[in-house]
């Protein structure tokens, strides 16, 4: 979707969105590109989400390398249904 | 029971069951939009929230002025209590013209909380200029146009200059809310859309209340419903829904 800059909750959004949309859980290099954020904003975002409990980061053993796995909450979960509800009533009421 | 001269006699009463539920109507929609303005800090939904409670104190004050108009026992009371409070005397008296009093207050309260509430929603309803810059300007000046207008033509009229301004500034949000639709092409913005449209026809029929007193009932039935529509949106609003894939914005 083609529009302005995003807004911080915004961008909150599409990041929890973009782990949604993946079945819950993300690698990092997915999200980067998913959510089209640089990486050190990526990573200013995913500490803030960690500290909110948002978001969860797991290791997982992939062949003989250890790689880090982002996994959306129930609290990140319960965000983007109640930013989505935000959209939507913006929408209907032109704000 | 007193019959106010715009309200026909079967519906005097009636009337303050369709306000009562367009006032909790409207205070549902102000908590829900200051619970977003809560959640984004933005301040558009702290002025929709605002609008909206400013629609629940007019209802608010109609009620309670027409319920004191309407029924004696109401209007005795409001007598007694002001003669306790002031310490006039002459109960009889002082009844009778507090009946006129009570009215042009609560009339006035309801006035400028309806006419702030919908100067908010045309403002709030205001796209950005880069996107409908043509459209914003004629609206500004149609706007400033009309108060000129108005400020000379008052004191000739009495309660329909109320009316006329809500009929104004409800033309103007009526033409945000299509501008929006034709922005959005959604379901919930063609209903939103469609109950302004109901509530600015609402004005239309008070302004000619003079003409024939059951033009007040046709204008509550399009208030009624105008607020419904509403309710009908934030209900499809915040309804739950299922998780679902969404897009990214780039």
């Amino acid at each position: 979707m083609a529009g302005g800059r995003r807004s911080r909750l915004e961008l909150v959004f599409d990041i929890l969105a973009a782990i949604q949309n993946k079945g819950g859980r993300i690698k990092p290099t997915h999200l980067m590109y998913k959510s089209n954020l640089s990486h050190k904003l990526l990573n200013n975002y995913l500490e803030e989400l960690l500290e909110k409990e948002m978001v969860e980061v797991h290791e997982i053993q992939q062949k003989k390398t250890l790689s880090k796995m982002i996994h959306i909450t129930d609290k990140g979960l319960g965000f983007v249904e109640e930013f989505r509800r935000m959209r939507e009533f913006t929408d209907a009421f032109g704000l | 029971m007193f019959t106010l001269f715009e309200t026909p006699t079967w519906f005097a009463g009636f009337d303050l069951v369709l306000d009562t539920i367009a006032l909790i109507i409207t205070l549902i929609i102000s908590s829900y939009s200051y619970k977003l303005f809560k959640l984004s800090s933005n301040r558009k939904f702290g002025y929709f929230s605002l609008a909206f409670a400013l629609m629940s104190l007019a209802f608010l004050f109609k009620l309670a002025t027409y319920t004191v108009v309407y029924f004696s026992t109401s209007r005795a009371l409001a007598g007694a209590t002001v003669v306790a409070v002031t310490g006039l005397t002459g109960l009889e008296t002082v009844n009778v013209s507090l009946r006129d009093l009570i009215y042009r207050f609560g009339f006035f309260v309801q006035m400028a909380s309806t006419l702030g509430a919908l100067l908010l929603l045309y403002l709030v309803s205001q796209k950005s200029r880069d996107r409908l810059k043509k459209f914003y300007e004629v609206s500004q000046i149609t706007l400033f146009t009309y108060f000129v207008i108005l400020i000379s033509i008052v004191a000739t009229f009495k309660y329909t200059v109320f009316y006329l301004t809500s009929f104004v500034l409800l033309a103007l949000i009526v033409l945000n809310y299509y501008q929006n639709y034709l922005h959005k092409k959604t379901t919930n913005s063609k209903r939103v859309l469609t109950a302004f449209i109901c509530l600015f026809l609402a004005q239309l029929f008070f302004v000619f209340i003079f003409a024939a007193n059951w033009f007040y009932f046709i204008a509550e039935i399009l208030t009624l419903a105008s607020f419904a529509i509403i309710a009908y949106v934030y209900m499809q609003v915040s309804r739950k829904q299922k998780p679902r894939s969404v897009e990214v914005k780039t």
